[in-house]
């Protein structure tokens, strides 16, 4: 018994010490910074500071919206193009394909291409919406549209790999228990709400919480593509921090505004996997 | 008494030694960093490396590497990171309003001694520049950034859609009314041509903003002293109305933030008639634009104004003599009249020294280019760019206010409070230790 | 009616495969037309064509360093991880020890502890390391990978337990045994966890971004964002068309050439 402890303990030390070094001691240091780090002339904590900051505040609710506005479609899509798509033809390959591609596409790449698509009046978009009358559209400089466009692009990015996790999940799903279903007599839709969607809770349970982490950890599009702009409109959790960072010099405000987006992380994704569980339990 | 002989002698080791050193290296060249933005369209970064190229290949003793770092806004945060870091590049070319944050957070050397060892004193050599240059340049009686690439904002108009909409485009609009009157004049509706574009996007809608609030007579901030801006003064509120009125009521302006790629295409394909542009565009534009054009001042309510813009030379602090020199080496070429000249006939800003000008290729070019011509008589009412404490933060919390402006999201009334309201914030903690602080 | 039907879903499904895909065909096209053309939006314009814009794009970034950057990043970074997981991964899976369970959920957390968002405090650690401003600091926080400890552990317990008995049998140490015996069979896991992991990092901007600052250090995305966001390109889109694919046309072609693999990787996942 303690030869295999002392192996693991061996085995273990390397990814430990990483671990370490780089998730566990940066969550106390951030913790402690965000106490203590002060700013010259400022009478305030860094709390107190962080939550009277309406950029900050601004940063939360986009990033309530951007996460609600992205996951809700995104998975909603991916399950019904995985619907459309589960059974493995030659065009079934082929659009499948297509849809994935954006998944292998670094994020600023992403936002270099939709820089173009979304620029009114020449841009991809613009120009074909031209051809049916649609007049040019300010998709990033509009405060109202640019959240939904950053929103956009994200879709477009995520919806293909979620897509593969449903693709997986129905496979899964056994064949005599629909086909039960249909002697049943249950329509197509019933079918689908009764037997499919309990079996795919394990895959929600799999997509909600990476969908989620994207949604709080992924900024490269706000970064390159619109600087939180206009007027906020776009800034989001991390995007706030990387602003608090670089550009204010402001080390204790990041430090408050990364310990609260690590927190509401872990209780996010906590949550997600909980309810997902029951979720799974009470169709089973 | 040990230590100081031990000091003595050492040090008297020490110096044959570094001569020595110094002589083994004077056959290898130094090699320093030059981090260089390119904040208007156009093959700049091309241009530059060829440039640097030229150098390195005219003399044996500076080998520079120029390393393209993004805009002036990306430039700023990697420079100051790598100073941070202890690795700061031998020379970089700086937002000109950048200069005095470095100077505040004490991140860059003065070129003083510089100057004087080729036997000038600071003013002297600054004299060789135009004068609107020297408030982003020198600051408190030091030179801290060389001009190298410098700009104002300008009017461009298309001369077809002037004739189309009545207008005479030998008669551009002087003053704000003709301004308004023109813009409205030139709108046709559901977007197929607008009155007038201007890039809202960070760092261009401060500057732009600035411009008016000027040419209305006002300071914006205070030139002398970096913890004060006048947001909420009558001059901004009237700058701030002017939008309001040309975007809100007239919708003689396309609603919410436009980038300069959306400017200048809408200009190049006649649906836009005027747009506000750094001169820096001139050649882009000019090789872009199909139809004719011309380029004016910025109107004036109260008076003619158009702040400086462009980039400054600066040598950030924790560099070894040797690589100081070096980078002089570097900066003496790139702002001598003939480089200078040259780099503004390949974009379109102004060459900073007044010589450049003398010289017969540059007289040939402002003669056989009138757009060249009306962006250097503009210099006469240039005045000096938005430089405080915290300078990107401060600019932009008048800048979100303008964009939500532009989106009739705020009142110009409510906009000028809340913008000074966020700047004052930021100022707050320098404010505290420079002006408010008293003796005890 | 129910053929009716489904040909309508097929329309439906092919229309937003197309629409899904234009951005990419936009990519293609534009970055073969040479110049400034007005209808630079056109998919299918008449020409003329050329690869002017690869060489002008080329010319205005450093791309044989990026590439050089990018390369040497997600390779080492690759390398200790294959290392630490297996390592990590056989004791999790097979090794019996106090508090394994509680352990094996702290590793889980680093899923989520994600450098991106750790920026602040591992900047703070890369400076007193003296990783700052090195290829090696980008990396050094992944070298540890919950999820590749977690895919390992499950490819390990996915293994009969006959040839490490064998094996042990034979008087074979663990390092031995892992190395010589197990890592072999669990070449499945360790292929799909390289795939999502040379994927991962080479799109990565923000860390990357901040942890390096000498241009001579960075990697593909943090030269791709200067390149477009610096206004160089301004309205000469062909360019930006030509660099965006330099920066993503290394590892689309790899996903068009290795479908199967790729995307079995991805599904055997979960967690990029």
């Amino acid at each position: 018994m303690p030869r295999q402890a002392l192996a693991a303990l061996l085995l273990l030390a390397p990814s430990a010490a990483f671990l370490l070094a780089f998730s566990y001691w940066p969550v106390l240091y951030v913790a402690v910074e965000s106490l203590t780090a002060g700013r010259g002339g400022a009478d305030l904590g860094n709390y107190a500071r962080l939550f009277a900051d309406p950029h900050f505040a601004q940063a939360v609710r986009n990033n309530l919206v951007y996460a609600v506005g992205t996951i809700a479609p995104s998975v909603t899509l991916a399950l019904l193009f995985a619907l459309a798509l589960r059974d493995s033809t030659r065009l079934n390959a082929m659009l499948r394909t297509l849809l994935v591609m954006p998944l292998l596409i670094p994020l600023v790449a992403a936002a270099a291409l939709f820089s173009f698509v979304l620029l009114p009046g020449q841009g991809l978009l613009d120009w074909y919406l031209a051809r049916l009358g649609i007049a040019a559209t300010n998709w990033l400089g509009d405060p109202d549209l640019a959240l939904g466009s950053i929103i956009a692009l994200t879709v477009w990015k995520n919806t293909g790999y979620y897509m593969l996790f449903f693709i997986a999940g129905l496979a899964a799903v056994p064949q005599e228990l629909l086909d039960a279903a249909k002697i049943d007599g249950a329509r197509a839709l019933a079918r689908f709400r009764h037997v499919t969607l309990p079996m795919l809770g394990p895959t929600f349970g799999f997509v909600l919480p990476i969908a989620l982490l994207n949604a709080l950890t992924q900024v490269d599009h706000v970064v390159t593509l619109t600087q939180g702009g206009p007027s906020d409109s776009t800034s989001l959790l991390l995007y706030y921090i990387y602003q608090q960072a670089a550009q204010n010099d402001d080390p204790g405000l990041a430090a408050a505004a990364t310990l609260i987006s690590v927190a509401a992380l872990l209780a996010l994704s906590l949550g997600t996997f909980r309810a997902l569980d029951r979720g799974i339990h009470y169709a089973s | 008494m040990t230590i100081t002989r031990r000091a003595a002698m050492g040090a008297a080791l020490a110096l044959p030694a570094a001569n020595l050193v110094r002589a083994a290296r004077a056959a290898e060249p130094v090699a320093i960093d030059l981090f260089f933005p390119v904040p208007v369209q156009g093959m700049l970064a091309n241009e530059m490396q060829t440039l640097i190229e030229r150098f390195n290949g005219q003399q044996p003793e500076v080998r520079v590497t120029a390393a393209y770092t993004g805009s002036y806004d990306d430039t700023n945060l990697k420079t100051r990171a790598a100073i941070k870091a202890g690795r700061p590049p031998a020379a970089v070319i700086m937002s000109a309003n950048f200069v005095r944050e470095y100077v505040i957070n004490d991140e860059v050397d003065a070129f003083d001694d510089l100057i004087g060892q080729d036997g000038k004193t600071p003013s002297e050599y600054m004299d060789a520049f135009w004068p609107a240059l020297r408030p982003n340049a020198v600051i408190d009686g030091r030179v801290y950034g060389i001009p190298f690439q410098n700009s104002t904002p300008l009017l461009y108009y298309g001369v077809d859609a002037f004739r189309d909409a009545g207008l005479d485009p030998d008669h551009p609009p002087a003053t704000w009314a003709e301004w308004v009157d023109a813009a409205v004049k030139l709108t046709r509706p559901n977007g197929q041509r607008w009155g007038l574009m201007f890039p809202g996007t960070y760092d261009y809608c401060g500057w732009i903003t600035s411009g008016l609030v000027m040419s209305n007579g006002g300071q914006y901030f205070n030139h002398d002293y970096g913890g004060e801006v006048f947001y909420d003064a009558p001059s901004a509120l009237g700058a701030l109305s002017l939008l309001d009125l040309m975007v809100n009521k007239h919708k003689a302006i396309p609603p919410g933030v436009s980038d300069a790629n959306a400017c200048t295409g809408a200009f190049f394909a006649g649906r836009t008639g005027m747009m506000v542009l750094s001169t820096g565009s001139l050649s882009f534009v000019r090789s872009n634009m199909k139809s004719p054009y011309r380029v004016a001042f910025m109107p004036r309510n109260l008076r003619n104004a158009a702040p400086i813009g462009g980039g400054s030379l600066i040598l950030p602090k924790g560099n070894t003599p040797e690589r100081r020199q070096a980078a002089w080496k570097l900066v003496n070429w790139l702002t001598s009249p003939e480089i200078s000249g040259e780099w503004s006939r390949f974009t379109g800003y102004f060459a900073p020294r007044k010589a450049a000008y003398d010289l017969p290729d540059m007289k040939a070019y402002v003669q056989q280019y009138p757009d060249a011509k009306v962006a250097l008589d503009q210099l006469q009412y240039a005045v000096p760019w938005f430089d405080t404490y915290s300078t990107v933060a401060v600019r932009k919390a008048m800048e979100d206010q303008v964009q939500a402006l532009l989106s009739a999201k705020t009142t110009p009334a409510e906009a000028a409070a809340a913008a000074q309201k966020g700047a004052d914030a930021l100022l707050r903690p320098y404010v505290e230790r420079t002006a408010l602080k008293l003796p005890a | 009616m129910r053929a009716e039907r489904r040909l309508l879903a097929t329309v439906a499904i092919g229309a937003a495969a197309i629409a899904w895909a234009l951005p990419f065909a936009w990519m293609a096209v534009a970055s073969l037309r040479p110049g400034v053309p007005p209808d630079i939006a056109s998919l299918t314009p008449p020409g003329p064509f050329g690869l002017g814009n690869y060489a002008l794009a080329w010319r205005s970034g450093s791309f044989p360093l990026w590439y050089l950057n990018t390369l040497l990043m997600c390779g080492g970074i690759l390398a200790v991880q294959l290392v630490t997981i297996t390592a990590a991964g056989y004791a999790f899976a097979r090794l019996r020890f106090a508090g394994r369970e509680t352990l094996f959920a702290l590793f889980m957390l680093q899923i989520l502890l994600i450098p991106a968002l750790l920026i602040v405090p591992n900047l703070a650690t890369l400076v007193r390391l003296h990783l700052y401003d090195r290829l090696l600091g980008i990396m050094a926080p992944y070298f540890a990978s919950g999820f590749g400890v977690f895919l390992m552990r499950q490819t390990f317990r996915a293994i009969p337990r006959d040839y490490e008995e064998a094996a042990m049998l034979d008087g074979a140490r663990i390092p031995a045994l892992i190395r010589h015996v197990l890592a072999p069979l669990a070449r499945p896991g360790l292929v799909a966890f390289a795939i999502i992991s040379v994927t991962a990092h080479w799109n990565e901007f923000l860390w990357p971004l901040m942890a390096v600052v000498s241009p001579s250090r960075q990697v593909l995305t943090v030269g791709l964002a200067s390149f477009t966001a610096g206004a160089e390109a301004g309205s000469a889109w062909g360019m930006v068309a030509a660099g965006t694919f330099l920066v993503a046309g290394p590892l689309l072609i790899l996903f068009l050439l290795f479908q199967r693999r790729f995307v079995s990787s991805f599904m055997f996942s979960g967690i990029k």
